[in-house]
């Protein structure tokens, strides 16, 4: 398995979570950089981990902004539910 | 029509209580300090080249990020928060053990570090921030 065997993988990345398109982004530019010596290894391990922390940060936003959501609408419903009975 | 509206009127109710039961209500002290993290992390990453001071930099916002999570830790119903701060403070924690080993530091690696911080920082607190009071 090789560097650019993983580079086509992200190459081949199309979601329309503009996340994850980011995210694939994201690691190919860190990779250039390693590639070029701008970054080490170990700082390139790291930099990578962090945007699987950062994918985890935004995957429990989004559960969190679907709770509010669903709350707001559920209030909202019962404050027409009680003007209306 | 009554009949269906008391159904509808159950239901909601019922629906109320399920979704408040697993829903953290806003807290200000929860919102000031990711507001703080994000605020830290946009002013230090301009201090990269600087090595000593990002060296207290890292220090610093780790230490904030890890208040960040012992603060959210036991807060009932708050699970997406919890697992997000978990990850926040292990990309700070990772800065500052960079700093901390005695190696020198990429300022490159440095503005990285700390642009992660602020954007996942800046996006934890749009969420927090619209919890409901």
């Amino acid at each position: 398995m090789t560097i650019e065997y993983n580079q086509s993988l992200l190459a081949s990345i199309s979601s329309q979570n503009p996340d994850v398109n980011a995210a694939a982004s994201q690691v190919n530019q860190y990779t250039e950089m390693c590639k070029a010596g701008q970054i080490s290894r170990e700082e390139y391990a790291q930099l990578l981990r962090d945007i699987q922390s950062q994918i985890n940060i935004q995957a429990s936003m989004a559960e969190l902004d679907a709770m509010e959501t669903l709350n707001t609408a559920i209030n909202g419903l019962i404050t027409i539910a009680s003007l209306v009975a | 029509m009554k009949k269906l509206l008391s159904v509808c009127v159950f239901f909601t109710l019922a629906g109320c209580s399920v979704v408040d039961a697993y829903l953290m209500k806003y807290d200000g002290n929860e919102y000031q300090i990711i507001t703080e993290i994000r605020r830290d992390a946009q002013a230090y990453k301009t201090s990269c080249d600087d090595e000593l001071t990002s060296t207290v930099n890292s220090v610093a916002l780790a230490d904030k990020t890890r208040l960040f999570m012992l603060f959210s830790e036991h807060y009932p119903h708050n699970e997406p928060t919890i697992k997000a701060s978990i990850e926040l403070d292990k990309i700070a924690q990772g800065l500052k053990t960079q700093y901390t080993n005695g190696g020198k530091v990429n300022p490159l690696f440095c503005k990285i570090k700390f642009e992660s911080i602020e954007t996942s920082a800046e996006s934890m607190q749009k969420v927090i921030g619209a919890k409901p009071r």
